[in-house]
C-alpha cells in the first residue's frame, strides 16, 4: 500500500476550497497552511495564462524531514503517509530546513511543527482526505498507487506527470498532470511584494507571537522582529523597491501573483551563535592538543583553562540550542527520544560525550592523574573535531538549503574552530600568562587564516550546481550581505589579522588580530546560516 | 520506530519518568471497528462519505490530538450553504459532547453540488464562531448612526415593528412598508408574507445584479434566467466568470469542466483574464460593452454560411410576425426571412466586430464555426459581467440567446434551457392573492420594462420627495457598501423623515446596519429554515436549509418551539420572525392577514415552521413515495437528507410538450399566428399540426421580433441589436486620462459583504488594487504598488496599481468585494476585514472618507484574531460610483468612466471623496433617457412580463395607471 496524490491541473480552477477544507478539518491557525494554491501568471496580453498549483507535503518516499527530525516526530507510515506527532516535537525547525518544498510550519497554538498528513485520521477510518472530498472539480486525486485498478494508478500510468524538484532525490509522491515549471520551480518567479489580492504586514507561524506583540502598537512601527525576504508594503508607506513584478511584466516572464505569507527566517541568531560558541568549545581543546602532539609542554593551568573555556563554550552552545527550540521544555527529547539518522542527535550526543570527556580530563589534570591521559586526549580530540564539524553534516541534511550541501563546509567549520581556539587562547593568556607552547599560536593562526580564505574563495567562486546556491553566492558577494561579508568577514575577520600577523610583531597587534578574527567568525556564521534561508522553497 | 515502539533509550527514559510516556495506551494501535468502508471503497479513496444510517452516531478520530487515537462522536445533520444563491449542500458535524458544530462538509445527496463545495462552504464555521457576531436583538441608543446599541428582547422588536406596520396598513400607507433584500437564499416565502399583508413591499438587489441579462433573455422567451447544460455541451460560451463566481458558481464550475474533459471547447468573453478565461480554450478580451457586436458578428456568419438549425428557426421563432411587421413588401417565406436577417446585420462583419471590440476577426470566425458545428449542444451564459455593466447591456443576453435559437440549442441536451424548467416551485398553505397595490418607489413609471425593482434609485426617489419608507427592512443587504453611491444612501438612511423605522435583518454587522434602528440577528447556514431550488444543471432538485442544532435537539428528544432557543445567543430566523410579526400585525384576523399564517392542519392556530415545510414537502412530486418507503414523513425525509432529486435531467424541449385534451377543451386557435388561447389567456401554439405548450411569450415562440418593444416606445430595438455602451471608446477622452473601470469582478473566496467575518477567506483575499496593463501604466510611469487617483463622475478614490498582462490595454479593473470599513464608534464588526475610517460631511453634499488605520489584530475568544498578519483592507470603490440605470432594463450599468491621475501631495491611500449633489445630477441625466409608461392599454408594464411579487392584474386595478395620471 502506498498512498500518493495527483493534482490534475486540467481541472483545477484555483478556487481555494482545498485550502479552507483543510483549515477546517485540522483547525489550522491563521497565517499558515497545510495546503494552498500558488498562482503564477505567464505570457503577454492577449496570450496570458494564470496557473494554479496546489502545494503541500509530497509525502516523499525518502523524506528528508523524517531523516533530519531528531526525535522521530516525523515518520513514514507503512502506507506511505508521512505523518507527525506533535507530542514529540521539540520545535527545532530542522524539518523546515530539510524539506525542499516548504511544506512544514510552526503551529503557533503549541509551537511544534505541522504539515499535511494526508488526513491520516480519516484514512484510518476509510475516508479520503478532506481536500479530496471538497474539490469541486475532483482535481485532487488520492489513492493507493500499488493497486493498479485505482484512479490514481490509472492516471499515473496514462498521463504525463511532473513532480517538484526531482533532483533532490526525495522521491515525492505528489504528481502534477499539466504541471507548469513556471509555477513548480520556485526560482522561475520572484517572491516579492503583495500579491493580487493579499499582502503580508506581520509575522505568521513561528513569528505569530511577534505579530501579537504588534497588537497594541502604532501601525507604522517597523516590523524587524522577523526577517523576511519579500518587501513588506505597509498600507500607508511605500518603500522604494526594485519591483521585479513590473520588470517581469515588461519582459513577459512568469510572475508570482498569489502566494501564502512568508514564514520568515526560522534559524536566527541563536543558531549562528551556537556555531560560534561551539567553535570556541572545540578550538579551546584542539589548540593545546595540537601543542601537545607537536611535543610542547602544556601546563596544568593551561589545561584547566582549556577545559574551562570548552565547558563554558559547551554550556553556551547548549543554552543557545535550547533557546532556539520552540519547545525548550522538551529539549531532553534530543537525547532521550533519539532518531539516530539525524545529525542533530549525533551532534547532541557529541556535545554530551565531549563535555564528559573534557570534565574527566579536567578532573585528571586537577588531581594530577597521568595514566591514560594520552588515550583520553586522542579520543577527546576526535570528539572535538566531530563537535566542530557535525553542524556541516546537519546542514547537509537540510535538503531545502542548496548552499549548505557543500563538501567544503566541514573544513570551513573545522578551520573556524582552529581560528577560534587560537584567538581565545591569545585572549586567555592575557589573564593566566604566556607559556612556551603559545609560540605555535601565531603560525597556526596564519595557516588557519590562509586555509579559511582559500576555503571561502573556492566555496564562493566554484560553479554551483543549482540556481538557489548561485543566488546565495550572489547575495553574499554582491547583494544584501555584501557589506557584512567584504568588510567584516573578509577584511576585518581575515585580511587585516593576516596582515597584522605577517607583518607586525607586537603583542597588541596579536591581541587585536584575535579579537578581529572572532568578530569575523561571528559575521561569517551569521551570513552562512541566514543567507540560504532567504531563498524561497516554493 | 518511536511512533510504534520506543527505542531502547526512550523506553528507559519513559519508564523512569524523565520524559512523558507516550506509549502508554498503545496509541497507534489499529482499531478494526473504526474502518467503516469496504476494501474497494477504501482503495477508490473518493466519495467515501459517512452513510446516512450512521449520521446520528458517526465516530471519527479527533485530528487535534492525532496520532493519539481519541474518538469523537458526531451527529451529522444536513443543511445548505447560505453564502451565495447556489445553496450548495452542507453537512454540519455536531460534536455530541459539546453540542457545537465542529465543521462543515458537503452533502452527497444534494444533486446540484454533489458533495462538493467552494472555499466559502467549509469557511461557514468561521462565520458561526466569529467573535464579532451579533448574538442578540439590538436597538439603537442615541441618534441613528451613533454606533451605540442596547440589547432588547425579540418581543420588544416584534411589538414595536408590528404596531407600526399595522398603523401604516390601516391608514392605507401600504407603499411605505418595504422589505429590501440582498441575498434571498429562499424560495417564495416572502411572497407569502408580503402578499399576505397585501403590500407591494418587496425590493431587491436585482437591478445592480442581473436585470440586464434577465431583460435580454426574457424578451426572447418569457423566462428570465438561463440554465446551460454544460456537462453535455460541445461548445460553451461564457460572457461571465462561472469558474470562479456568480450563480451558480460551484455547481456550474463542476459541470463546465466536466464538459471540457469530455471534449467541449470553452470560450470566455472578458476584458480581464479571469480564472475562467485562463482555463478557456479561447479568451476573447472584448472591450467592455462591445460583446453584443461580437455575438451579432457570429450570428451573421452562422446565417451567411447556413450553419443555422432551419427546423428550429422555422418552428420556434416568430419569424412570420417579423416579416409581416418589417418586410411586408416581401413574400413571407423562410428564405426571405434569412435574407432579411442577413441584411439587417450586414454591418456586423468580423472586421467591424474586431474594430469595436479588439477581439481578432479570425477568432470570431473560428468560434462562430465551432458554435455552428456544436449545433444543439451549445451552452452559453450571461448573468452579470457585460450585461450588468453597460448601457444597453441587455443586448448581450439578447444576442447570446439569438445564437442559441440559431443553433436550435434552446432547451436542448447540451444546450441552454430556461431555468424554470429545472426549478421547483412550492405550493404554500393558505396562499394569499396578489396584492392590489403598486409601489412606485419600487416600480416607477419611468421604468416599465425593468426587470425587478429600481432599488438603486430608492434614495434618489426619496430625495426627490416621491414618498417615504415608514417601516423598512434591510435584509442580508448592505447598500451603503455594495451599491453605487453609498453616501446618498447614508444621507437618506440618516434622515428619519425618509426612513421612519429601519430594521436590519442580518447575520453579520455591515455598513448599512450601522444606520439602522434595530439590528436583528438572523441565522447563518446551519441556523435557519429555507427552501432552495435552483437551475444548476439539466435536472430539478429541492433542498432544505435547517437549524442543525434544533434538529439535533429534536432527534435527541428535546424539541424546541422556536429556533432561537437552539441557536447561539438569541440568533433567530426570518421564517419564524415574519410569521410571528404577521400575527402581531393582525392579532384578531380582522385585517385579513392572519388567516394566511394559520396552520393548515390545526385551523385557527398559528402555523409552526414544521407545518409550513411539511405542507410544501408533501406536495413535491415523488417525495411522498420516497418518504413512505422509509417510514418517515416528507419533512423528516428532508431533515434527514437535506435534499431531494425531483427529476434527474430529462426535461429538455419542454416547449414541445403537447397540451392534453383536457387543457385544450374550450380553447381556440388564432389563424393569424397559431396561438392557442383559453379563457382569454394564451396557453400554447400550433406547430406542425401539434398543439404544443410553447413559451410564455405573446407569440408562444422565441421572439426574434418583439412587438412589445414597439408597443412600449422602443421600436428601434425590436430585434436583437447592439447599443454602444456609455463608456464606449468614442465617449472617453484618452488624452485626459479617461478610461473605463471594470469594478464588478469577484473572487472565488468572497461573497459581497458577507464573507468579511470569515477569517480563512479574508486571510486569502484582503486587498483590491487597480489592474492595469503595462502600456497604460507607462503613461503615468506607474509601477506596481504606486498610488493612483481614480476620478469618477461624482468623486474619487485612491488605490494602488497592479501592473499586469492580464488586463486588456485601455481598460482598468478593480475587485468588487474588498474595502470594508467601520467608523471609530463601531467597536466591533468584521474586524478581520475592516479598515477604520473617518467620515466627514460638509453639510452640502460633500463627503470625505479617509482611512485611519488598516486591519489590526485584536483580542477575542478566537486565538487567531491576534494573528492577523494583513493590514491592507483595500479601498471602497463602489461608494464613488454614480448610479447608471439603463433606461430599458433598469440595470445599474456598473462600468464607470474614470479619469486616472497621480495623486497630489498629501493625498493618501484609501482617500475617498464624493459630491452627492453631482450624483443626483447624474441620476437625472440617466432618467432623462427613459420612455415612461403607460403602455398601449394604460398598463404600467407589459402583462406578459414577469414581475417580482406580481400584483393583481385585473383591468382598472393597480396594474394600470389611472387616466388622470397618464
Amino acid at each position: 500500500m502506498k498512498y500518493g496524490f495527483i493534482i490534475d491541473n486540467r481541472k483545477c480552477i484555483g478556487c481555494h476550497a482545498c485550502t479552507t477544507a483543510c483549515k477546517s478539518e485540522h483547525d489550522v491557525p491563521v497565517g499558515v497552511n497545510r495546503t494552498y494554491v500558488k498562482q503564477v501568471e505567464k505570457g503577454e496580453f492577449p496570450n496570458t495564462r494564470r496557473i494554479f498549483s496546489v502545494m503541500r507535503c509530497n509525502h516523499c518516499t525518502d523524506a528528508p524531514c523524517v531523516e533530519i527530525c531528531p526525535v522521530e516526530a516525523l515518520y513514514t507510515r507503512e502506507d506511505g503517509i508521512v505523518d507527525f506527532d506533535n507530542n514529540r516535537c521539540i520545535g527545532c525547525k530542522s524539518c523546515m530546513q530539510a524539506c525542499p518544498y516548504d511544506a512544514l510550519y510552526i503551529d503557533p497554538d503549541n509551537n511544534t511543527a505541522a504539515k499535511c498528513n494526508y488526513c491520516a485520521h480519516r484514512v484510518e477510518v476509510g475516508r479520503e482526505p478532506a481536500c479530496v472530498s471538497v474539490c469541486p472539480e475532483h482535481a485532487i486525486i488520492a489513492g493507493d498507487m500499488h493497486n493498479p485498478s485505482t484512479e490514481i494508478s490509472e492516471l499515473l500510468a496514462r498521463q504525463a506527470v511532473k513532480v517538484r524538484k526531482p533532483e533532490k532525490g526525495t522521491n515525492p509522491n505528489l504528481f502534477y498532470i499539466d504541471g507548469d515549471d513556471a509555477s513548480l520551480i520556485p526560482e522561475a518567479t520572484a517572491k516579492s511584494g503583495p500579491g493580487l489580492w493579499n499582502s503580508q504586514a506581520r509575522g505568521v507561524g513561528h513569528y505569530a507571537k511577534a505579530a501579537e506583540k504588534m497588537l497594541h502598537s502604532n501601525d507604522d512601527v517597523d516590523l524587524l522582529q522577523m526577517s523576511i525576504d519579500n518587501e513588506i508594503q505597509a498600507a500607508y508607506q511605500r518603500k522604494d523597491s526594485e519591483n521585479p513584478n513590473y520588470i517581469d511584466v515588461l519582459t513577459g516572464k512568469a510572475r508570482r501573483v498569489y502566494d501564502t505569507p512568508d514564514k520568515g527566517i526560522l534559524w536566527g541568531w541563536e543558531v549562528s551563535a551556537y556555531v560560534f560558541t561551539k567553535a570556541i568549545a572545540a578550538g579551546a581543546f584542539l589548540i593545546p592538543f595540537l601543542a601537545i602532539i607537536l611535543g610542547y609542554e602544556v601546563s596544568s593551568t593551561a589545561k584547566l583553562w582549556s577545559a574551562g573555556i570548552s565547558l563554558v563554550g559547551l554550556a553556551l552552545t547548549g543554552l543557545f540550542l535550547v533557546m532556539d527550540l520552540d519547545r525548550p521544555d522538551r529539549f531532553l527529547n534530543v537525547l532521550l527520544r533519539p532518531q539516530w539518522n539525524s545529525w542533530l542527535v549525533k551532534g547532541g550526543y557529541t556535545i554530551t560525550i565531549f563535555g564528559l570527556l573534557i570534565t574527566v580530563w579536567a578532573g585528571m589534570t586537577f588531581f594530577e592523574i597521568k595514566t591514560g591521559e594520552t588515550v583520553l586526549l586522542w579520543i577527546t580530540a576526535a570528539f572535538a573535531i566531530l563537535l566542530a564539524i557535525y553542524t556541516a553534516f546537519l546542514f547537509a541534511q537540510a535538503k531545502g538549503r542548496d548552499f549548505w550541501q557543500s563538501p567544503t563546509l566541514p573544513l570551513h567549520m573545522l578551520v573556524h574552530s582552529v581560528m577560534a581556539g587560537v584567538s581565545i587562547f591569545v585572549l586567555a593568556s592575557l589573564i593566566f600568562g604566556n607559556e612556551s607552547w603559545m609560540d605555535i599560536l601565531k603560525n597556526t593562526m596564519i595557516i588557519a587564516l590562509i586555509v579559511n580564505l582559500f576555503t571561502m574563495v573556492t566555496e564562493l567562486t566554484i560553479t554551483h550546481p543549482t540556481t538557489a546556491a548561485k543566488t546565495v553566492v550572489k547575495m553574499i558577494t554582491k547583494g544584501r550581505y555584501k557589506n557584512l561579508f567584504w568588510v567584516v568577514t573578509v577584511m576585518i575577520g581575515n585580511i587585516i589579522p593576516l596582515v597584522f600577523l605577517l607583518v607586525g610583531n607586537s603583542e597588541p597587534l596579536f591581541i587585536g588580530s584575535a579579537v578581529l578574527v572572532l568578530v569575523g567568525i561571528i559575521a561569517t556564521e551569521k551570513i552562512w546560516v541566514e543567507a540560504p534561508q532567504r531563498i524561497p522553497l516554493a | 520506530m518511536g511512533y510504534k515502539k520506543p527505542s531502547f533509550i526512550e523506553n528507559i527514559a519513559e519508564k523512569m519518568g524523565i520524559i512523558p510516556n507516550l506509549h502508554k495506551e498503545g496509541y497507534q494501535k489499529f482499531d478494526g471497528d473504526m474502518r467503516q468502508f469496504s476494501d474497494e471503497e477504501v482503495a477508490k479513496m473518493y466519495e467515501n462519505f459517512p452513510p446516512p444510517e450512521k449520521w446520528d452516531n458517526w465516530v471519527e478520530y479527533d485530528p487535534k490530538v492525532w496520532p493519539k487515537k481519541e474518538k469523537k462522536e458526531y451527529q451529522i445533520i444536513p443543511t445548505t450553504c447560505f453564502n451565495c444563491e447556489s445553496a450548495c449542500g452542507l453537512t454540519a458535524f455536531i460534536d455530541k459532547e459539546t453540542q457545537e458544530v465542529k465543521k462543515f462538509e458537503g452533502n452527497p445527496h444534494h444533486p446540484g453540488s454533489r458533495g462538493r463545495n467552494c472555499a466559502k462552504g467549509p469557511a461557514t464555521i468561521n462565520q458561526l464562531t466569529d467573535p464579532d457576531r451579533i448574538l442578540f436583538p439590538l436597538k439603537r441608543k442615541g441618534k441613528r448612526g451613533d454606533g451605540e446599541w442596547e440589547r432588547v428582547t425579540w418581543d420588544d422588536a416584534l411589538d414595536t415593528i408590528a404596531t407600526r406596520i399595522r398603523k401604516a396598513i390601516l391608514e392605507d400607507r401600504h407603499n411605505e412598508i418595504a422589505y429590501h433584500v440582498g441575498r434571498p437564499g429562499k424560495e417564495k416565502f416572502m411572497n407569502w408574507i408580503l402578499q399576505g399583508w397585501g403590500i407591494d413591499g418587496h425590493n431587491s438587489h436585482t437591478n445592480i445584479c442581473s436585470s440586464g441579462a434577465r431583460f435580454g433573455y426574457n424578451l426572447w422567451y418569457g423566462y428570465n434566467r438561463p440554465s446551460p447544460d454544460h456537462a453535455n455541451a460541445k461548445f460553451i460560451l461564457l460572457v461571465s466568470a462561472h469558474l470562479e463566481s456568480g450563480h451558480y458558481f460551484n455547481p456550474h464550475a463542476q459541470r463546465i469542466i466536466e464538459g471540457k474533459m469530455k471534449g467541449a471547447k470553452l470560450a470566455t468573453m472578458d476584458p480581464r483574464l479571469s480564472n475562467t478565461a485562463s482555463m478557456s480554450d479561447y479568451w476573447m478580451p472584448s472591450y467592455p460593452g462591445t460583446e453584443a457586436a461580437v455575438l451579432l458578428a457570429m450570428a451573421l456568419i452562422i446565417l451567411e454560411e447556413g450553419l443555422y438549425n432551419r427546423t428550429y428557426l422555422e418552428n420556434w421563432t416568430n419569424w412570420k410576425q417579423y416579416m409581416k411587421a418589417r418586410h411586408s413588401d416581401k413574400e413571407c417565406t423562410f428564405e426571405n426571412y434569412i435574407a432579411a436577417m442577413i441584411d439587417e446585420y450586414k454591418e456586423f462583419t468580423p472586421e467591424y466586430a474586431e474594430k469595436e471590440s479588439g477581439v481578432k476577426a479570425e477568432m470570431i470566425i473560428e468560434i462562430a464555426h465551432k458554435i455552428g458545428e456544436a449545433g444543439e449542444r451549445f451552452a452559453s451564459h450571461n448573468w452579470r459581467a457585460a450585461g450588468a455593466s453597460n448601457l444597453g447591456g441587455w443586448c448581450v443576453a439578447r444576442a447570446l440567446h439569438f445564437l442559441t435559437t440559431l443553433t436550435g440549442a434552446v432547451g436542448a441536451k447540451g444546450g441552454t434551457s430556461p431555468n424554470s424548467w429545472n426549478k421547483f416551485k412550492p405550493t404554500q398553505p393558505n396562499p394569499p392573492k396578489p396584492q392590489k397595490k403598486w409601489n412606485e418607489l419600487h416600480f416607477p413609471k419611468e421604468y416599465p420594462l425593468a426587470f425587478f425593482e429600481m432599488s438603486q434609485l430608492l434614495p434618489h426617489f426619496l430625495k426627490e420627495g416621491r414618498g417615504k419608507m415608514d417601516v423598512y427592512f434591510s435584509r442580508v443587504f448592505n447598500p451603503v457598501w455594495t451599491y453605487p453611491d453609498g453616501f446618498t444612501w447614508m444621507e437618506m438612511y440618516a434622515d428619519e423623515s425618509k426612513f421612519g423605522l429601519h430594521a436590519a435583518l442580518t447575520p453579520t454587522w455591515n455598513e448599512t446596519a450601522f444606520y439602522a434602528d434595530f439590528v436583528l440577528p438572523m441565522g447563518l447556514a446551519s441556523e435557519r429554515h429555507d427552501l432552495n431550488s435552483y437551475a444548476t444543471h439539466g435536472g430539478t432538485w429541492v433542498a432544505f436549509r435547517q437549524p442543525v442544532l434544533r434538529e439535533a435537539a429534536r432527534r435527541n428528544g428535546k424539541p424546541v418551539k422556536l429556533t432561537y432557543e437552539s441557536n447561539p445567543g438569541e440568533v433567530w430566523e426570518e421564517d419564524e420572525f415574519f410569521i410571528e410579526l404577521s400575527w402581531r400585525i393582525d392579532p384578531d384576523g380582522s385585517m385579513g392577514i392572519r388567516k394566511h399564517f394559520e396552520s393548515p392542519y390545526r385551523p385557527g392556530e398559528k402555523i409552526t415552521i414544521d407545518e409550513y415545510y411539511q405542507y410544501i414537502f408533501e406536495r413535491v412530486k415523488g417525495l411522498p413515495e420516497k418518504a413512505k418507503s422509509e417510514g418517515i414523513t416528507e419533512l423528516q425525509y428532508m431533515q434527514k437528507y437535506g435534499a431531494f432529486e425531483i427529476e434527474k435531467g430529462e426535461s429538455y424541449k419542454v416547449n414541445e410538450n403537447e397540451l392534453s385534451a383536457d387543457q385544450l377543451k374550450g380553447s381556440k386557435v388564432d389563424p393569424e399566428n397559431d396561438v392557442i388561447t383559453k379563457d382569454g389567456k394564451a396557453i400554447g401554439v400550433m406547430v406542425n399540426g401539434k398543439a404544443c405548450v410553447g413559451f410564455p411569450t405573446p407569440s408562444r415562440k422565441n421572439e426574434f421580433y418583439s412587438q412589445t418593444m414597439v408597443d412600449w416606445k422602443w421600436p428601434e430595438y425590436a430585434t436583437p441589436t447592439y447599443i454602444k455602451s456609455h463608456i464606449h471608446n468614442e465617449k472617453l477622452d484618452k488624452s485626459k486620462g479617461e478610461y473605463v473601470l471594470v469594478p464588478t469582478f469577484r473572487l472565488p473566496t468572497l461573497i459581497h459583504s458577507r464573507s468579511g467575518n470569515a477569517k480563512w477567506l479574508v486571510e486569502i483575499s484582503n486587498r483590491n488594487p487597480i489592474w492595469m496593463h503595462p502600456d497604460d501604466a507607462a503613461k503615468w510611469n506607474f509601477k506596481t504598488g504606486d498610488l493612483v487617483k481614480m476620478n469618477t463622475d461624482i468623486g474619487y478614490f485612491i488605490d494602488k496599481v497592479w501592473v499586469t498582462q492580464s488586463m486588456k490595454p485601455g481598460v482598468v479593473a478593480c475587485s468588487h468585494h474588498i474595502g470594508r470599513w467601520r467608523r471609530p464608534q463601531d467597536k466591533i464588526g468584521n474586524r478581520w476585514a475592516t479598515n477604520t475610517v473617518n467620515i466627514e460631511n460638509d453639510g452640502n453634499g460633500g463627503w470625505k472618507m479617509n482611512t485611519m488605520s488598516g486591519i489590526k489584530p485584536f483580542e477575542s475568544h478566537d486565538k487567531d484574531s491576534k494573528r492577523i498578519f494583513w493590514k491592507d483592507g483595500g479601498v471602497h470603490q463602489n461608494i464613488t460610483h454614480a448610479v447608471h440605470p439603463d433606461p430599458i432594463s433598469g440595470m445599474h450599468c456598473w462600468h464607470q468612466r474614470v479619469r486616472i491621475e497621480k495623486p497630489k501631495e498629501g493625498e493618501q491611500y484609501g482617500d475617498i471623496f464624493v459630491d452627492t449633489n453631482k450624483s443626483h445630477e447624474v441620476y437625472k441625466e440617466w432618467m432623462a433617457m427613459t420612455r415612461p409608461a403607460p403602455g398601449p392599454n394604460g398598463e404600467r408594464r407589459p402583462l406578459w412580463f414577469e414581475r417580482a411579487f406580481t400584483p393583481d392584474k385585473s383591468p382598472g386595478g393597480c396594474y394600470y395607471i389611472p387616466k388622470d395620471e397618464q
